[in-house]
């Protein structure tokens, strides 16, 4: 078998038969869960609008999609380091380039899983409402940039710093940043800064998106600028991660 | 001579009884922008105006907003929480002639009709003064519905816990 494929499907089933896996889908579902019980749980938040609500799930099943993506990232060089395999997997006769690319492979399986997973919260949450199947698509298409991009920076870092701990810190920070137009409102963010922040940042690109296409039923071709925008992160990331993964730290 | 005194105590008592009486007039109207069909979720503002209409000052105003469901066979008084944050206005005093106008802002939680009315009365006046009422009708509004949330929110961890539980004990019988 082609090594690419043998390390992206060991890659892939880490997540389903693995312990630790199963403890990090466990912990996505439960994001999930806590997000769609607070719904019915808080009188003010049951009464937002079935568009409102498909809207809030689909950026949380992003940024709990990404915080998965960071963990399983920053723990695809630095992991293996620590757990003393990084080297048999140098020596072996795989190259650099296979190695990343399989491990590339394994984390866009992953998100594969939880995007599917996905399907019977924003169903739970949207049926009966408009636009669930924009949702759907929308959250496939730009919110696995965005996604499969943290991974990717969380890969790279692993490879450079070589310690699970350091990579998934720093990640987390980018994330958490870059994650915050959830908690800030489009109004809020109307300011020249926000505005600035709003054009650079993925997060914010695949949010502005969602809420365009899902609440404003705005059509596919308003969106093209925030696609380039994901595809750009998305790219930049994976070469980010392709240049580091080149010469990891082993020792 | 005793009914004499008896008329002139009542006569005093009345007069006292008047000199302190304010008078209150209230109005209320519903904000123009307010929606023609309200539905559940969206927010209605109400207008008052409380005039002192009397010849003294009105001193420690307080004046506030009542709710009350007439829906058919669910006829009650409603607690406004969650639905108006902004329930009284109180220590306002008011000068002869003075009018107090105060918007009153109201989240529509339920469906069902209903009826506001807003009420004053002053620190030194026992009597309590209301406003017309205004009727208003809030339509269902398809939300959330936790029927649909429930099974999901709670069955899809448990199904991966029960997977991880079958591996944990997979993985403990191998060993052992």
């Amino acid at each position: 078998m082609n090594p690419v494929t043998l390390i992206a499907q060991k890659e892939r089933s880490a997540l389903l038969q693995n312990q630790r896996g199963l403890v990090w889908l466990l912990a996505y579902a439960g994001i999930l869960s806590a997000f769609a019980l607070l719904l019915i749980s808080n009188r003010e938040l049951s009464l937002l609008d079935n568009a409102q609500v498909v809207y809030m799930m689909a950026g949380t099943v992003t940024a709990a999609g990404a915080l998965i993506a960071v963990i399983m990232g920053a723990d695809a060089y630095a992991g293996e380091r620590e757990r003393g395999t990084l080297v048999p997997l140098l020596t072996a006769p795989v190259s650099t380039g296979e190695l990343l690319m399989g491990k590339a492979l394994g984390l866009v399986s992953a998100w594969g899983i939880m995007y599917l997973l996905a399907f019977p919260y924003l169903w739970s949450v949207g049926a009966g409402g408009q636009n669930l199947g924009q949702a759907i698509f929308y959250l496939g298409l730009f919110g696995t940039p965005v996604v499969l991009g943290f991974g990717y920076l969380a890969m790279a870092l692993s490879a450079r710093s070589g310690s699970v701990m350091s990579s998934l810190l720093t990640s987390l920070i980018v994330l958490l940043f870059s994650a915050s137009p959830l908690l800030v409102g489009p109004g809020l963010r109307n300011s020249t800064i926000g505005k600035t922040l709003d054009a650079v940042n993925p997060f914010s690109g695949a949010l502005n998106t969602f809420d365009a296409v899902i609440i404003d039923s705005d059509p596919f071709t308003g969106q093209l600028a925030r696609l380039f925008l994901v595809l750009i992160w998305l790219g930049l990331m994976f070469a980010f991660a392709r240049i580091s993964a080149r010469r990891p730290v082993f020792r | 001579m005793k009914t004499t005194k008896l008329l002139l105590v009542t006569i005093l008592l009345l007069s006292s009884g008047l000199a302190t009486a304010a008078s209150i007039q209230l109005q209320v109207q519903p904000e123009s922008a307010n929606p023609s069909h309200p539905t559940m979720g969206d927010w209605m503002h109400f207008n008052s105006v409380i005039s002192n209409t009397g010849s003294k000052p009105i001193e420690g105003l307080v004046a506030w907003i009542s709710l009350v469901e007439v829906t058919p066979g669910k006829e009650q008084p409603m607690d406004l929480e969650d639905w108006s944050a902004h329930k009284a206005v109180t220590g306002t005093t008011l000068k002869p002639g003075e009018a107090l106008k105060t918007q009153w802002p109201m989240r529509l939680i339920q469906s069902g009709d209903y009826r506001i009315v807003i009420s004053a009365t002053d620190r030194n006046n026992s009597t309590v003064f209301t406003s017309p009422t205004l009727q208003f009708h809030v339509s269902q509004k398809p939300v959330v519905e936790s029927t649909r949330i429930l099974p999901v929110a709670i069955g899809i961890p448990l199904l991966i816990a029960g997977l991880l539980g079958v591996r944990k004990y997979r993985g403990h019988h191998k060993t052992s």
